[in-house]
């Protein structure tokens, strides 16, 4: 019968109660796995830019000012979070924080910008260990992405056939 | 071997027009037919084999074997067995015959591939644009590979409109969308009226496509390519992340660990549980019953907690890589998401036996928006709504991934074909989805998440992978390339087939059912950019052109 059908809907939003949260006056704590804002630590990068390579939205930019300092960009634009940055880098420079309230009306507020010095390799000046054949590093020598206009430039052969290489330095062997 | 014995018939019938085949795994079915008889083939594997049509596929293969490529993919449900039927056509002579005709489920992607690729479909009976904007210039065919993927075609002339069919004779025309209240996501459907009745009606949708096929196929690389895919729908979206893992790892050989493959199918289920739990809440909402949409959104939320705990995200689980998974359900998790598990049921079986017997919702629902076993037949429709119409199709027991062949679950048929029944399937749905991730959690072992990837994928191989979405059969197809990234991906998101039967399923029923109808399929779709005002006191139409709407929204 309908009637009854009306009661039990009735009895279930009235056990139910009030269950709206007092967000955003009170916030409710995160679960330690949550994925915010990646953030980098200038302090404990070396500057591979496997992030910069394995980012599905592109919002890492590297820059090289010269022999010894690398510039990494982020651009906080459209990254989706997901955490693979995080997830390749080597020395765990990279934190999904717990900050996800980022609406700004500047984006320099969630933008990163990291000069590093970086010592030579003796070999190529450039050379890290590839974490795997599908999360390759995707660039030999120097990169140069477009800091002024915020935009990643391909430039490593490893990346495209056929596009010419800027300033790649032949390896040597022995 | 049922594809073995699949590719036999094929071969006593047609002889020399089988040109070649390939047979990687027990599942799957490789043919390459010789162009002048892919009409004749096809018709016989969808009429006499009697296969479900899946999807069509276009690639500009030209780079490497100097030809293009198109796949007709088809689906033996009952032989486990996933089939693609490939021809290759000469790159100064791009056509091929048009199997709309035979399989009116192909009507969609063979106007797809016309589009993006520029393959002719031959003798199609609506040869009419479906992809690309209205503006872009003819003769300009975006998924070439000569076409780079950020190029912006000369000649692109956004105030060139739409050419909208005649309506039949003696209908009104009354828009519906893109922009309703009913509708999560907009889309243009043009509905011809004779008085209440809706008589027939022309779509247009795909004002927004994003490109991401081209994407995945020139910039992306594929462990970039699963965060993207996660992102082609809001509601289903690990499935998308899990089907195109899976297509790549079908085409490599890859086998996934024991425990990558149970999260997959828990952190599927899960998605599942929500995306039910909110269509039943739309659903009751789109007929005006808004008391039991706040409670079904309320029993959701639970859902999307554990998610986020598991994933870090409520909705977007970026799980999936090449070779498994990388999130990890440990133990506490585990007893967290049997809390959930439990009250969930307590409260679904509260809600199912309310509503079951609630008279108002069945008045409006029954004998609504009919699509029959037929119509799911030669419209391809998938899902819930083919299984609403006693059609048992169900990727999780046809085209078993994942942890799937070692689970025991029922798959929910009724035999309504209406609205109603699609209320029922998927609200018992919630119940096998329950039993499935306690399966899993009592089962899984501890393990590696994911497989140490040594060597570089192989190239120029071939994969395909079904995944049963909320929404229906979720199809990717995927061939290996160079640089690694795929040559070619293709994706098949079940409202893809199911929309197209839309049209029959509203056609001579009261247009007040039209939202619910549509409703039932659980839509995705995309947006435009243009508007169109009637002035009430004069009644004249204005069609506002982008550019004058962005004066008018810069004029304050």
């Amino acid at each position: 019968m309908s009637i009854t059908s009306k009661l039990k809907e009735a009895v279930l939003c009235l056990r139910a109660g009030r269950v709206t949260l007092p967000y955003p006056a009170q916030s409710s704590p995160l679960p330690a796995r949550f994925r915010g804002r990646p953030v980098f630590d200038a302090a404990k990068c070396i500057g591979c830019g496997g992030c910069a390579s394995n980012c599905p939205a592109r919002e890492i930019l590297v820059y090289d000012v010269c022999q010894e300092i690398r510039i990494i960009k982020y651009l906080g634009r459209r990254c989706t979070y997901c955490g693979r940055c995080a997830d390749v880098c080597p020395e765990k420079a990279i934190t999904m924080s717990h900050e996800f309230e980022n609406a700004t009306p500047a984006i320099g507020d969630i933008q990163q910008r990291l000069e590093l010095f970086m010592s030579t390799c003796q070999r190529c000046g450039r050379c890290f260990k590839e974490p795997s054949k599908l999360e390759e590093l995707k660039m030999k020598g120097y990169r140069f992405d477009d800091l002024e206009n915020e935009r990643w430039v391909f430039r490593s052969q490893a990346y495209l056939d056929g596009q010419p290489v800027v300033d790649d330095i032949e390896i040597e062997l022995d | 071997m049922v594809a073995r014995e699949k590719l036999n018939l094929l071969k006593d019938r047609f002889g020399t027009a089988i040109q070649r085949a390939d047979l990687p795994a027990e599942d799957r079915l490789f043919v390459f037919i010789d162009r002048a008889s892919v009409r004749e083939v096809c018709r016989h594997v969808f009429r006499q084999l009697d296969a479900r049509y899946i999807i069509s596929i276009g690639a500009d293969d030209r780079p490497h074997s100097g030809h293009f490529l198109v796949a007709h993919n088809f689906a033996f449900d009952r032989d486990h067995l996933l089939a693609s039927f490939l021809t290759q056509l000469p790159a100064d002579d791009p056509k091929l015959d048009s199997i709309t005709a035979d399989v009116p489920a192909a009507n969609w992607a063979e106007r797809e591939f016309r589009d993006l690729v520029g393959i002719e479909p031959v003798g199609h009976a609506y040869p009419k644009r479906l992809v690309l904007p209205d503006g872009w210039p003819e003769g300009m065919h975006p998924l070439r590979k000569d076409v780079p993927w950020n190029h912006v075609p000369e000649g692109f002339d956004p105030d060139r409109e739409f050419k909208f069919d005649e309506p039949p004779e003696g209908c009104t025309v009354v828009p519906f969308g893109p922009f309703h209240p009913t509708l999560d996501e907009p889309a243009h459907f043009r509905l011809y009226l004779e008085g209440e009745m809706v008589r027939g009606c022309e779509y247009r949708g795909f004002m927004v496509h994003r490109g991401i096929e081209k994407l995945a196929e020139s910039v992306l690389t594929y462990n970039d390519i699963p965060m993207a895919a996660e992102r082609i729908c809001g509601i289903c979206g690990c499935v998308h992340n899990v089907a195109y893992a899976q297509a790549v790892e079908s085409a490599a050989a890859l086998e996934i660990p024991p425990r990558a493959a149970y999260i997959r199918t828990i952190m599927l289920e899960l998605e599942r549980l929500h995306s039910h739990l909110l269509w039943v809440g739309l659903a009751c909402h789109i007929v005006g019953f808004d008391t039991l949409f706040m409670q079904a959104f309320r029993i959701r939320e639970p859902v999307m907690w554990i998610a986020e705990k598991i994933s870090g995200n409520r909705k977007t689980y970026a799980l999936c890589v090449i070779g498994g998974v990388r999130w990890d359900i440990t133990p506490e998790l585990k007893t967290e998401l049997r809390q959930v598990l439990d009250k969930l049921e307590t409260e679904w079986t509260a809600v199912v036996a309310a509503v079951s017997k609630d008279r108002n919702i069945q008045r409006r629902t029954r004998g609504v928006g009919v699509a029959d076993a037929r119509l799911v037949k030669e419209a391809g429709l998938v899902g819930p709504v083919a299984r609403a119409a006693g059609v048992p199709g169900d990727a999780r027991r046809d085209h078993p991934y994942a942890a799937y062949d070692r689970l025991d679950f029922d798959v929910i048929t009724a035999d309504g074909a209406d609205v109603w029944s699609r209320v029922v399937v998927r609200m018992k749905e919630v119940f096998e989805s329950i039993r499935i991730m306690r399966q899993c959690l009592d089962r899984m072992e501890p393990g590696p998440l994911a497989l140490d990837i040594q060597d570089e994928l192989p190239v120029g191989r071939m994969g395909m992978s079904s995944v049963e979405a909320p929404r229906g059969e979720s199809h990717h197809f995927i061939i290996t390339g160079e640089n690694n990234r795929p040559r070619r991906w293709r994706v098949r998101a079940p409202t893809y087939q199911n929309l197209q039967g839309v049209p029959a399923m509203i056609k001579d029923q009261q247009l007040a059912d039209m939202t619910i109808s549509l409703g039932s399929i659980d839509p995705c779709f995309s947006c435009t950019d243009r508007m169109e005002t009637v002035d009430i006191r004069s009644g004249a139409q204005r069609i506002w052109s982008q550019e004058e709407l962005l004066r008018l929204v810069r004029r304050r």
